[in-house]
């Protein structure tokens, strides 16, 4: 759909800096992944060199958020686009917002998965967090793929999976709590468990707003506050008449 | 036609309706040749052409022979695409070829399994969009593809994946996708094998060197155990410093990752190697110092450290009593470079390329009278690769070598103090 609107331009340098835009955000998703992957790794391993390093290497992904900016800002300026392609600059500015707050979650992660390594690991071996860890990671990974693609069925499964975060973390957070009733001593440990929880918990979220901006992007629909079962009969009714 | 009508016209006394008549006739017969000819060239699939003589039975037949050469070499065309298509899905490894703007023109079914890619939705997306490793991305910009590349695409898994780039006409490439866990985790299990044979071997060492040292100290010793005592004591200093080469190796070789570090001050290692050199050597050597630029160097202390003396103990080593040595550090465009010189007595150039394998020896009886561990030169190579530089040897036997480190023009620091920045994510 969109791709074959992008080889329709007359100026093939504008062309050419649409695409290379939204490989650069695609570059900084990558980057973000990995970053999600080793933060939870260095939490569950209790690697805290690993977690450092992802603590520290957070300033690229604000490095890569303030270079496409600016890029984006550029396009708008010079070539004033229209119609879908103003949808994808729009949407590419929002993205990398949601993705540099990503980042800023798992640099906090790091940070915590660092000073955790130190202490006693509990008896499940943050089993929960793992798990939580994992859909997190597949929906950033899914909502990339979705962007990538263009694909808006693609981004509203994704953005399905995030009441599944929401249920795991409510899990997760009752369980804490019978932790801490059961041993004191424990209290601050789990407090910076549910941080990183609770992290996670945003990481997702960020994944569902890129999603949407998908849906945005190609359908020209914005579908933020709108629950999503709607949002799918509605489309699939424009389908329909189409 | 005409002439048969006019005849007949000239009989019934009207010669020109008669012409006309004829005319109308052959027209007629003409339309619906025509009609009858396009209608067979609509679907000359599924019909046989049209019966007719003359020069529409000529232009019939030249089309259909015409048509039936094209649907011959359509079908033998698409034979062999099936036939290619067939057999590069049942290849063991994954193909994807990239266009010179790095999308994605055709993948086989392997590389889509690998690499988790959809045919249809994924033709003409660019392959770092759906290939979102950071190294990856690196890789193909950095346009060196002597070598593959090896990739976890997920953290924490075992999962590795290896990628060739096979550049090919004008800068489409091959996408070459292999599976290796399998060839990870061996080589995982064998470094673990040496970093734990090594563990395990250095605290019995430690105590039998601790009972030999003591023994030695022992005034009652009879006389005649006296040498056998010493050569023991020898042999269990060198074992030891084998292990310490191989814990240091594993640990190298734990991480390709590269070194971040600090800045580092050459001039002040290289006036320290000097003097710990020149203690243990007792005079033996001259050892020359040549510090042509200020600059420092970003890296880890202690890994530059213990490469850079490895090389300075080899030149003390082999270097016979009399003999200079020359320390170096020079920066030019290409980056930095420290070399040690010595006036040794060379090595042949068949040895030059084998030089940094473990325990590889020039001359076996030699290299052991001087006590290496044989692992040396490995520990400065792995140093070197961690840092982005690269180590280099020449030699001219009887005249002497020079073993040279080379580093990239980003690890140098031109004030000490400023911490170089990472301007790999740079626009």
């Amino acid at each position: 759909m969109e791709t074959s609107d992008l080889s329709q331009h007359i100026s093939r340098r504008f062309n050419e800096d649409l695409e290379r835009v939204r490989s650069q955000v695609l570059t900084m998703g990558g980057f973000v992944e990995q970053q999600l992957a080793k933060a939870v790794s260095a939490l569950v391993e209790g690697d805290s060199l690993l977690g450092e390093t992802v603590a520290r290497d957070d300033f690229q992904v604000n490095k890569m958020e303030v270079s496409i900016d600016e890029e984006c800002s550029r396009i708008l300026a010079t070539r004033a686009p229209a119609a879908s392609d103003l949808r994808l600059i729009v949407a590419i500015i929002k993205a990398i917002t949601d993705l540099e707050r990503m980042g800023d979650e798992c640099e906090k992660i790091g940070y915590i998965a660092s000073r955790l390594a130190l202490e006693e690991r509990p008896a499940d071996k943050y089993r929960e967090v793992k798990h939580l860890g994992r859909v997190v990671q597949s929906m950033v990974h899914d909502s990339l793929d979705a962007f990538a693609r263009m694909d808006p069925e693609a981004a509203l499964r994704v953005a399905r999976q995030d009441r599944l975060v929401d249920e795991e973390y409510e899990a997760i957070q009752r369980q804490s709590i019978t932790f801490m009733m059961e041993d004191p001593r424990a209290i601050r440990r789990v407090i910076d468990v549910m941080w990183v929880v609770r992290a996670l918990e945003r990481i997702g979220d960020h994944a569902k707003n890129i999603c949407e901006y998908v849906v945005f992007m190609v359908h020209g629909k914005d579908i933020r506050h709108v629950r999503i079962e709607d949002v799918e009969s509605e489309l699939k009714q424009r389908g329909g008449k189409a | 036609m005409v002439a048969i009508g006019a005849v007949i016209g000239g009989l019934i006394g009207h010669l020109w309706w008669g012409i006309c008549g004829a005319l109308a006739v052959e027209l007629t017969r003409h339309l619906v040749n025509l009609h009858q000819f396009d209608h067979w060239l609509r679907n000359r699939n599924r019909r046989d052409p049209p019966d007719a003589g003359g020069l529409w039975g000529d232009l019939v037949s030249q089309v259909s022979r015409l048509h039936r050469r094209k649907r011959f070499h359509k079908q033998r065309i698409l034979r062999l695409f099936r036939e290619l298509r067939r057999s590069t899905a049942s290849m063991p490894d994954g193909v994807v070829a990239l266009n010179p703007l790095r999308e994605i023109v055709w993948f086989n079914r392997k590389a889509g399994e690998l690499l988790g890619l959809r045919r249809k939705t994924d033709f003409g997306l660019q392959i770092s969009s759906l290939v979102r490793v950071p190294e990856f991305a690196r890789y193909l910009e950095k346009g060196d593809f002597s070598a593959g590349l090896r990739v976890h695409p997920r953290i924490g898994e075992a999962f590795c994946i290896e990628f060739q780039a096979v550049p090919y006409g004008e800068g489409q490439m091959f996408l070459l996708v292999r599976d290796v866990t399998r060839q990870a985790h061996l080589e995982t299990m064998r470094k673990d094998f040496v970093a734990n044979a090594s563990h395990e071997l250095r605290s019995p060492l430690t105590v039998i060197a601790g009972y030999l040292e003591t023994l030695a100290l022992d005034e009652d010793l009879p006389a005649d155990l006296r040498p056998p005592l010493l050569e023991m004591r020898r042999q269990a200093e060198r074992m030891t410093a084998i292990i310490a080469d191989l814990l240091e190796l594993s640990r190298l070789e734990a991480t390709d990752e590269q070194v971040v570090g600090n800045p580092i001050d050459i001039a002040a290692l290289l006036a320290l190697l000097r003097k710990d050199a020149a203690a243990r050597d007792a005079g033996r050597h001259t050892i020359e110092m040549r510090v042509e630029s200020p600059d420092g160097l970003m890296g880890d202390p202690g890994l530059i450290h213990s490469a850079f003396s490895n090389l300075l103990d080899n030149a003390v080593k082999y270097t016979p009593a009399g003999g200079a040595i020359t320390l170096r550090w020079w920066v030019d465009e290409l980056g930095g470079h420290f070399s040690v010189t010595d006036t040794g007595p060379g090595i042949s150039e068949e040895h030059l390329p084998r030089l940094t394998e473990r325990f590889y020896r020039v001359d076996a009886g030699r290299a052991r009278d001087a006590g290496g561990s044989g692992l040396g030169l490995a520990i400065v190579r792995h140093v070197l690769q961690r840092h982005g530089g690269q180590l280099k040897v020449e030699s001219v036997e009887g005249r002497g070598s020079t073993f040279s480190c080379h580093f990239p023009p980003l690890r140098l620091v031109h004030e000490p103090v400023a911490l170089a920045d990472d301007t790999r994510y740079s626009a």
